[in-house]
């Protein structure tokens, strides 16, 4: 039996792992167009805090998963396509600029494929030209460049007021860094907690020194002469920064899949096994989406491989999901987040000042999501079992 | 009374027995195995089978 795993990010090594876990005689590939490294994602939005450089964020090298795992790694392979029919998917060795295409192609034949392919940042069309740099973060990679250009540097502006955006705001203004907040929304975090609570941290995030500027967009960025970045935002504003960030969510990679012959609506669409239209062709992770909702989370893609490691290895599991909640790292205001997937509902909010609980009532009347902020924190777990779980 | 540390597979949080976790309703002093089975990691999620004993 030979599986192959194509990406390398949290679901795919978790897959790996537990994959070895439950058979030691199992093949596992690991395909990765980049270094394959294994750390922990949500790391990099608060690795400032935690002291850490890039580096440092490394738990385990390729040499160690290889061997922890009994695993093959090829880092730096692109795959170029997956022939279904075959059953084995061709990779391409990234260019060093000496080898021929026909010496850096490979076939690595597969009995069961697994797409985890991640997501990539959404890239808004923000007028620049071509030396003014517009940050992602969403890799190690990413991670390092953006360390690189803020080194130094006193001023980062970030566009996206979701997750993300909020950590590394309070990452960098706990660190010494002037920090720009630019988001359409009108609170932060508003898809996954009430205007009451957003306006909470707002407060407590600006009593830190963050400068928001909600309602907006940012339309360009250009770089002046003294090299100081010129963001216009949709009012006319304009603020000067050393580095713009822009962390407005993600778009899942499916377009290995889709040309497969496998059906993609805006992920990779999988039933409860984990498994594709195609046969032996399974998803998980953030390239997936699950009866039409995508769940860009550590912890969805952690039970998805478990459960399909269990199919794999013969033990055909079913995906359940419990609810999902999230700790989000502010610094000013501790915040745990459970979304809700029922998107129509009501909010309904007790406590007071910053210490608030607020329960999302879907249209049946049960709460299918919570949020938390500062002392109500500690209401988590008792939350989490009066919460309807998220599925299956 | 000797205390151990369990660390989290998935993103390195470390749970001390000395400390417990009092955010998660575990006193000071709680024992690794009075965890329930079924906790997860505050963290990221893992479940507690996930956490391997480190000192």
């Amino acid at each position: 039996m030979s599986i192959v795993i194509i990406g390398a990010g949290h679901a795919g090594l978790t897959l790996a792992r537990e994959i070895r876990a439950n058979s030691k005689t199992t093949e596992i590939t690991i395909i990765s167009r980049d270094v394959i490294r294994g750390y922990y994602k949500p790391n990099l939005s608060k690795a400032l805090s935690m002291n850490k450089t890039p580096d440092q964020l490394i738990m385990k090298s390729a040499e160690t998963i290889a061997q922890d795992l009994n695993a093959k790694l090829l880092s730096n392979v692109t795959v170029v396509d997956i022939d279904s029919e075959r059953k084995e998917v061709r990779g391409l060795f990234n260019d060093n600029g000496n080898d021929s295409e026909e010496s850096r192609i490979m076939t690595i034949p597969y009995h069961s494929l697994v797409l985890a392919t991640g997501a990539s940042p959404i890239q808004l069309p923000i007028e620049r030209d071509s030396r003014t740099e517009l940050l992602s973060i969403n890799n190690l990679e990413d991670y390092e460049v953006f360390r690189r250009g803020v080194e130094q540097k006193k001023k980062v502006l970030i566009i996206g007021a979701g997750f993300v955006g909020c950590e590394l705001a309070s990452d960098l203004i706990s660190n010494g860094y002037d920090v720009d907040m630019v988001d359409l929304c009108e609170w932060p975090l508003q898809r996954s907690m009430p205007e009451v609570m957003g306006t909470e941290i707002k407060k407590a995030m600006t009593e830190q020194g963050v400068k928001w500027h909600l309602g907006k967009t940012l339309t360009s960025v250009t770089t002046n002469q003294h090299k100081v970045k010129v963001a216009c935002l949709s009012d006319g504003t304009e603020i000067q920064t050393d580095a713009i960030v822009s962390a407005v969510g993600l778009v899942p990679n499916t377009r290995l899949a889709s040309e497969a012959g496998v059906i993609v609506q805006r992920g990779i669409e999988v039933d409860g096994l984990s498994q594709t239209n195609q046969a032996d062709i399974y998803a998980l992770g953030d390239c997936v989406e699950y009866k039409g909702v995508t769940l860009p989370f550590i912890m969805p893609a952690t039970y998805a491989a478990k459960a399909l490691a269990k199919t794999l290895t013969g033990t055909e599991t079913t995906l359940a999901l419990p609810v999902l909640p999230v700790a989000v790292k502010i610094s000013a205001c501790s915040t745990v987040v459970c979304p809700s997937l029922d998107k129509k509902g009501i909010w309904e909010v007790q406590g007071a000042g910053m210490n608030l609980e607020a329960h999302f009532i879907n249209e049946e009347g049960f709460m299918s999501g919570f949020a938390l902020t500062g002392q109500c924190i500690t209401r988590k777990n008792q939350l989490v079992a009066e919460c309807l779980p998220v599925f299956y | 009374m000797t205390f151990k540390k369990y660390c989290c597979v998935t993103c390195d949080l470390v749970y001390d027995e000395a400390e417990g976790w009092p955010d998660e309703g575990f006193s000071p002093g709680t024992k690794w195995d009075d965890i329930p089975d079924d906790w997860t990691c505050p963290e990221c999620s893992a479940s507690k089978s996930d956490f391997y004993l480190i000192a």
